[in-house]
């Protein structure tokens, strides 16, 4: 084709819900790299980090008809879609047991790969918040803990937890601006 | 409630990046519904998130989209398919949609693998029926050989069968005719045999020893009746007993080499003799 073409938001979805394989290939041309920049903050593996984007395109494809653009904008529907399949997979037992033995390799080489990944992305955005809010969000965003559990391993009040969420949360916020 | 608090209490961070709980949501997205500035204030939030995930956006595999190509063409292929099936009562053949892709694939590779087993099976016993083919042939060319040798040896066995019955008859006659009765026989060690059967006249001569006969020449046995060579006939010497010309009362027989058909009486020179 060659010409660039743009779609706004509203004609890709109707486009997305009648199946169009071009919207889609579009969608995946424009966010394919934003989603894996996410997935590979939750899921310090490459390899896996791009099974798991193969498998949320799948989802969006699959999905799209549930979409509502009144609850949000595309992307943050995509994004949502991505966070819960990668913590799904850092849930998962084969993931846990191969961290393990990632750890015990990695307690060898210095821990390189949790390094690297701290300086892109979101976690960039991240490690500029005060250390109490930045511990919060990346159990409770990256981590996929809910406010309970983070309450639990913190040992902080729940109603601490969810207060210093939010603060921690319009930080971000401001630090996205 | 005073939305400019709500607005910054951090629940639109929360809603947007999927950790507000069930409540929450809930009561976000109906005053999202009510308050413009809400919503407005979210679509800021969601933009600023979008432009933050691009900055760090990271390349895939290349491989990866092709992948997933491939995965939804095979998904919207399959409900094409279903939704074929519902249209036709007719199922084809080729497009059973029931099958998943993988256990397409299992049958696939099945496929081939009986494609390929049958391949070998049919060589394999195509070799086999060459070899058998070759076997019989050979055990079909031993058959008819052995029955030809059969043939032959019932034809001796009935010769030899005669000539013991013609040995049994008592009114048969052995004459012995030896070389040693010829002072000038060629051949020394000649020496045959005659049954003479006294009743019906009958010559056999059997040969245990003659030279072969030179060539152009004919070996011819000669019965001696009242002191005069009278003609038995020709004769080739072989192991058979040969049946030759009647002879009445006969007091000697003996063979000469005579031309081709024998003479009238003996010209050639004399081999055996034997007196009855």
């Amino acid at each position: 084709m060659g010409t660039t073409f743009t779609y706004s938001e509203q004609e890709l979805v109707s486009l997305l819900k009648d199946r169009d394989s071009k919207a889609f290939s579009y969608l995946y041309d424009n966010y394919s790299g934003a989603l894996l920049g996410v997935i590979s903050q939750i899921i310090d593996d490459m390899d896996l980090s791009n099974d798991v984007l193969q498998e949320v395109f799948i989802n969006i494809w699959r999905k799209i008809e549930s979409y509502d653009p009144i609850k949000g904008r595309l992307f943050t529907w995509m994004l949502n879609i991505a966070r819960n399949a990668s913590i799904d997979v850092l849930r998962s037992k084969s993931y846990q047991n191969n961290r393990n033995n990632q750890e015990i390799t990695e307690s060898f080489s210095g821990g390189f790969a949790t390094m690297k990944l701290d300086d892109v992305g979101l976690k960039k955005v991240l490690s500029q918040l005060k250390s109490e809010h930045r511990v919060l969000i990346e159990l409770a965003y990256f981590k996929g803990y809910t406010h309970e559990e983070i309450s639990e391993i913190e040992d902080i009040p729940l109603g601490t937890v969810k207060t210093r969420i939010r603060n921690a949360l319009l930080q971000l916020r401001e630090q996205l601006k | 409630m005073n939305i400019q608090e709500y607005i910054s209490s951090g629940i639109i961070e929360a809603y947007v990046l999927g950790m507000a709980s069930k409540d929450e949501r809930a009561e976000f997205e109906t005053l999202c519904a009510v308050h413009p500035e809400l919503r407005r204030a979210r679509d800021e939030f969601e933009m600023s998130l979008e432009e933050a995930a691009l900055a760090s956006a990271v390349t895939p595999d290349k491989s990866l989209k092709s992948k997933i190509f491939a995965e939804i063409e095979i998904e919207s292929y399959d409900q094409q398919n279903a939704y074929a099936e519902q249209q036709v009562p007719v199922i084809p053949f080729e497009t059973e949609p029931q099958f998943s892709t993988s256990l397409r694939k299992y049958m696939n590779v099945a496929a081939v693998i009986l494609l390929v087993g049958s391949i070998a099976m049919n060589l394999y016993f195509f070799s086999q029926y060459r070899s058998y083919s070759s076997k019989y042939n050979e055990l079909l060319a031993q058959q008819t050989n052995m029955a030809s040798n059969n043939k032959a040896l019932q034809t001796k066995l009935s010769q030899y069968q005669q000539e013991l019955s013609l040995m049994k008859d008592p009114d048969m006659l052995l004459v012995k005719m030896q070389a040693s009765n010829v002072a000038t026989s060629p051949d020394t060690a000649s020496s045959a045999m005659v049954y003479y059967n006294t009743r019906s006249k009958q010559v056999f001569l059997v040969v245990n020893h003659l030279p072969p006969p030179t060539a152009g020449k004919q070996y011819q046995l000669w019965a001696i009746i009242d002191g005069k060579p009278v003609d038995a006939g020709v004769f080739d010497p072989k192991e058979f007993m040969l049946t030759m010309k009647n002879i009445s009362g006969p007091q000697a027989f003996a063979i000469t080499l005579e031309k081709p058909g024998g003479s009238s009486s003996p010209e050639g020179p004399m081999y055996v003799l034997g007196k009855v």
